[in-house]
């Protein structure tokens, strides 16, 4: 309940504040996103499987989304920046699809 | 494929594993769970808090940015329609200025080739007229006083007796006359003034030296013919003046100046 409130009020917060990005943070934001979803799947599957820790989560979540942007960063500066994107993009989606199949399979027992 | 398999069953966050691992074992060696289920709903509503945060400021910035984008294009679209419509302009400008420049051009050059054919014209009138020099086979005639010229002005050359000459070579054929480098021209005139001949009004010197341009084997012999050339034959035999004619291949006679001070040319129409 707890956690579905924090999603509530930081969608809510979001959306009243409308926070500026600053320019240079700009290309790192999508990757994050992304980063973070992974992180996020990841400690749905493991509340359902019973083995939640939230220090895992917090650890993941932030370690997650600096390697991330990290990548992007690093990326720009050798010029191969759309390719590492592609790359981190592509790592991380197949882990989400994996664990949504995963938390599909608890929900639903299917 | 090797990167696929490995990534498709390492999918599960393994940390989870780990430390479910470590607390079943505590657990078991009897430490109890270290946070209550609040405090970890807590944190996760924390983190997911802040997931949120990044996912809608994301969407938002993107939003924000394709309109910008989209804002961007229309004003360029808008920019790239005036210039294309100014640079159309332009052109239809350049193709009339082209056109304009041709017309001019064959302008010249019809006016250039008048003005060549004026040119030509002047230069034959100005031989005609006498105000350029001209050059040309001719003959040069001598004439003076009787050698034992006394106080008789008959024993001397006169005006008349130079008017009878020179009008005795025009009618010869002669083109171009000139007495003692006075070339003779519409307006010269040959008389006496004083004790001397004058043409063009300047005194001329005995002996008096004529140079004529015309055809040299025909000119003597029509000359011959003429009433100033019986008079000069009648003259050179009564009265003894001195004549010589001798035929030139090459005379060279200077011009005249000739300034017309109320004389001005009438407009001819059409034939300029």
């Amino acid at each position: 309940m707890i956690a579905i409130a924090g999603l509530v009020v930081g969608i809510v917060l979001g959306l009243v504040l409308q926070p500026d990005v600053p320019l240079w943070a700009e290309p790192y934001l999508p990757i994050a996103v992304v980063a973070a979803m992974d992180a996020v799947f990841g400690a749905l599957r493991a509340f359902l499987d019973g083995i939640f820790d939230d220090k895992v989560f917090v650890v993941s979540f932030i370690s997650n989304v600096l390697i991330a942007a990290l990548i992007v960063f690093l990326g720009d500066k050798l010029g191969v920046g759309a390719e590492l994107s592609t790359g981190v993009v592509v790592v991380l989606g197949i882990r989400i699809f994996s664990n949504v199949a995963a938390i599909r399979r608890h929900l639903f027992h299917a | 494929m090797g990167l696929l398999d490995y990534l498709s069953t390492h999918t599960y966050d393994e940390d989870y594993q780990t430390v479910a691992a470590r607390r079943r074992r505590a657990a078991s060696g009897g430490h109890g769970p270290t946070r209550p289920w609040a405090v970890r709903g807590a944190v996760a509503g924390l983190v997911l808090l802040a997931f949120a945060l990044l996912v809608v400021t994301a969407g938002t910035q993107t939003s924000r940015n394709a309109l910008a984008l989209s804002d961007e294009r229309k004003d360029l679209i808008g920019q790239i329609n005036t210039r294309s419509a100014a640079a159309q302009q332009d052109q239809a400008r350049i193709d009339s200025l082209q056109a304009a420049n041709r017309h001019q051009a064959r302008q010249v050059q019809s006016d250039e080739a008048q003005a060549h054919e004026l040119l030509t014209r002047i230069r034959r009138l100005s031989v005609d007229v006498g105000v350029t020099p001209v050059r040309g086979p001719g003959v040069s005639i001598v004439v003076d006083d009787a050698p034992d010229a006394g106080s008789d002005p008959r024993d001397q050359v006169l005006d008349s007796d130079l008017q009878q000459l020179v009008n005795g070579l025009w009618q010869a054929g002669a083109e171009a006359i000139a007495i003692n480098d006075q070339r003779l021209t519409s307006l010269s005139a040959i008389r006496r003034a004083g004790s001397a001949i004058t043409v063009n009004d300047n005194s001329l010197g005995r002996p008096y030296r004529i140079l004529a341009i015309g055809d040299p084997d025909t000119l003597p012999a029509r000359f011959a013919e003429t009433s100033g050339g019986q008079a000069w034959f009648d003259l050179q035999q009564q009265v003894g003046l001195r004549f010589q004619m001798h035929s030139r291949a090459s005379l060279t006679l200077p011009r005249a100046s000739t300034t017309l001070r109320y004389a001005r040319p009438e407009h001819v129409g059409g034939n300029p």
